[in-house]
């Protein structure tokens, strides 16, 4: 008995080391970071031990703004991309044409690199030459300043993430979608029950651990947001830092501004927020199941 | 059977253990080891420039260098690449010690800057990068002083621009030669300006005359500025007043106030504007959606005339004193081993001498680093073609660094973000001025 748990201890060894150096330990060491004031990763000194930091953090006009703006974010791009999603997926499930192609299609994103997707929705959103304001103008709407004005730019940054992010969740209700017995859609038929009855009572039963494993997922993934910014606004956080979010701040107060033991504050901030709201939602999703 | 199995995951275990202690100790590596290789390598050049013996006693064969591999990161792309490249195969190939440098190409300044960020952390630096001051305030005690190199062992070290002299030197030591430099220049277009009957701006009247007959006779924006915050430095001393030092804000005073309307002025007129999601100006410029815009030397490669115009390039226009923000990288030493330290020097050396440096200038649109380069026969016959390397040239004598210091690149991105706001929201003179002092001050603290 003994014998056989060390040997699978040893197979899980591997692993284990590698979570232990790459995940563990910089966890451990942001933590630490965290508390030490004025300190330098070159030489590892550092000045006193306290929460000088983290006061400086949250004084920082730059990073509440951060915070702001990443949970907007957040708010807006999980629940709208898991709504228009699953519409998509069930569309996709149905009887269409050329289905193999629009799976492909939504697919696409999700695979291609955020850099590139990105400068092809900064010139989506151009001021001057951009395809979305062009559609805007058809319903007499005049041209949007999308990435040039403070008041846009966390929209835009939305509108694209919620597109980005449609395809995983696309992808995942899909595959919930085939689980779900023709049974129970074939009984639906027989007592002719409404369509939109058969989606709240069979379709979103039916995948709905699909859906919290999207909302869980969406919104780690969202509260991480940095790339989708950063290729958005051209290595920039957007005018006058008004797309700027928590991760984006983590980044530039590490290697711009070698604040480190802010950086370190913001992250553990960050952590301590995905941490908690994870466990709220596990929670909520195990009372249901129960 | 069984046992053997276990063994061999131990082993793996082990192994993986083993690689991971290896990654993390650092700190005893670089000396000794290298030149253990190769010791037979006599003394046999005289080097002719070889001058005075070095100062303390450990250097008493001083001009011997052995044979070693150096490497080189840099952010350096397109042509600036082949021609670093060409250089550095040439010194490869021509150097008397045997010195082969090893070109690391690390893709824009940001990575680059990350990168070394994060190998003086794990104490492997390479022998020699390009890097701005700034990038080295962290780990400045890794960067070698080159005080003695200079004094014992080169040419002619006041034929260097004073300014890049000053700059290197502004940690209170050498901590670099200067190589690729730049300097910001104002670029028109020729064929709209003479359309107008106008010339380039000289001074800050003459830019508000611009602005105003492109306003009114083409409907047009007629300035635009790359670089927010090294505009307000550089309108600041062009007003004959300061900007920042550690201490904080210097601009606090009349001369801050007349030179933040004169900025605020240009955009609520309707003669500037922000950059926004174009990025840099040379695009819009390019498509004459504005007529001028200021920017990087450098940026001259990006600036396409094919629809037929003209492009025009002169000098910062100035007002009580004439400034101009220099721009670019310098060549910094973190190498630790007495042996390769002489070996980056040589190269140190051949691409700030003269005929490098020409070569690197005429190529590459950055700026000679020396004034015998400037004025050798070739450079001079460059420029004549050249407009921007003559209006570069022109204010040569106007060139000021912005100071690095520990918070200076927080003061650089807070007044970006503060003057881009500013604008956006048309605030008036005074609130600019008070919002604008009090975001650098937030910084220095």
């Amino acid at each position: 008995m003994e014998k056989k748990s060390l040997k699978g201890y040893l197979y899980l060894l591997p692993a284990l080391i590698i979570i232990l150096v790459f995940t563990i330990y910089p966890l451990i060491k942001a933590v630490l970071m965290s508390f030490y004031e004025g300190y330098s990763i070159i030489n590892g000194s550092f000045d006193a031990i306290g929460l000088g930091n983290y006061k400086e953090l949250f004084s920082d006009k730059v990073f509440r703004k951060a915070l702001t703006n990443t949970s907007i974010y957040v708010v807006f791009v999980v629940p709208c991309s898991i709504l228009l999603s699953l519409l998509i997926a069930v569309l996709l499930n149905s009887k269409i044409r050329c289905k193999g192609m629009f799976q492909t299609l939504f697919f696409l994103p999700y695979v291609t690199s955020v850099i590139a997707i990105g400068i092809v929705w900064s010139w989506i959103f151009n001021s001057n030459y951009g395809l979305l304001n062009y559609v805007l103008s058809w319903f007499g709407i005049e041209a949007v300043p999308w990435l040039n004005s403070p008041d846009y730019a966390l929209m835009a940054l939305i509108i694209f993430s919620i597109w980005k992010s449609m395809a995983f969740d696309i992808l995942i209700f899909l595959a919930g979608l085939q689980t779900i017995s023709p049974d129970l859609y074939n009984a639906a038929r027989v007592d002719a029950t409404p369509k939109w009855r058969v989606f709240l009572k069979i379709t979103v039963p039916g995948i709905s651990p699909m859906i919290a494993y999207a909302f869980i997922m969406g919104m780690i993934n969202a509260f991480k947001v940095y790339n989708e910014v950063f290729s958005l606004f051209k290595s920039s956080a957007g005018p006058a830092n008004s797309a700027i979010t928590v991760v984006y701040y983590i980044y530039d107060k590490f290697y711009n501004s070698a604040d480190y033991g802010v950086a370190s504050a913001a992250a553990v901030v960050l952590f301590v927020i995905i941490l908690a709201l994870t466990m709220i939602q596990r929670a909520v999703s195990d009372k249901k199941t129960a | 059977m069984k046992r053997r199995r276990i063994g061999a995951m131990l082993l793996t275990a082990a192994l993986a253990t083993g690689m991971l202690a290896g990654c993390g100790d650092n700190g005893s590596s670089g000396t000794g080891a290298d030149e253990a290789a190769n010791t037979a390598q006599p003394a046999e050049s005289t080097d002719a420039a070889g001058t005075a013996e070095a100062e303390s006693g450990d250097a008493q064969s001083d001009t011997a260098i052995e044979p070693c591999e150096i490497t080189f990161w840099h952010a350096m792309s397109e042509q600036q690449e082949v021609t670093l490249t060409e250089l550095t195969d040439q010194f490869n190939s021509e150097n008397e010690y045997g010195i082969k440098v090893t070109l690391v190409n690390q893709g824009y300044y940001n990575d680059l800057s990350t990168k070394l960020t994060a190998n003086a952390a794990a104490d492997t630096l390479p022998d020699m990068a390009q890097a701005y001051n700034s990038w080295l305030i962290p780990y400045l005690d890794k960067v070698v002083h080159l005080d003695d190199f200079v004094a014992n062992d080169y040419d002619n070290y006041d034929d260097i621009i004073e300014s890049y002299r000053d700059e290197c030197s502004q940690f209170g030591f050498i901590a670099a030669m200067p190589f690729n430099k730049s300097t910001y220049v104002y670029f028109y277009n020729k064929t709209l300006f003479d359309e107008l009957g106008l010339s380039a701006p000289e001074t800050w009247e003459d830019i508000k005359t611009v602005g105003e007959a492109f306003k009114t006779e083409k409907g047009m924006v007629s300035l635009g500025f790359d670089d927010m915050a090294g505009m307000l430095e550089a309108s600041l001393r062009q007003n004959g007043g300061d900007y920042v030092t550690e201490e904080g804000a210097q601009f606090d005073n009349e001369t801050g106030l007349e030179t933040v309307s004169f900025i605020m002025d240009l955009y609520s007129n309707g003669y500037a504007r922000l950059v926004g999601e174009d990025g840099y100006f040379s695009g819009p410029f390019s498509n004459q959606m504005i007529a001028a815009y200021i920017g990087s030397s450098t940026g001259v490669s990006y600036i396409d005339t094919s629809s037929g115009w003209e492009l025009g390039v002169a000098p910062l226009p100035g007002n009580k004193e004439k400034a101009a923000n220099q721009a670019g990288t310098n060549l910094v030493m973190f190498s630790q081993d007495e042996n390769r330290q002489k070996a980056v020097w040589e190269y140190m050396k051949f691409l700030t001498s003269e005929e490098a440096t020409v070569k690197w200038a005429m190529e590459t649109g950055y700026l000679p680093v020396r004034t015998s380069a400037y004025e050798s026969d070739t450079y001079q016959e460059f420029m004549k073609n050249d407009a921007t390397a003559t209006a570069a040239y022109a204010q040569a004598d106007s060139f000021f660094s912005s100071p690095a210091f520990d918070g200076s690149y927080d003061i650089q991105s807070a007044v970006n973000a503060k003057l881009e706001e500013l604008i956006l929201n048309d605030a008036d003179p005074e609130t600019a001025l008070s919002e604008l002092v009090e975001a650098v001050n937030a910084e220095t603290k």
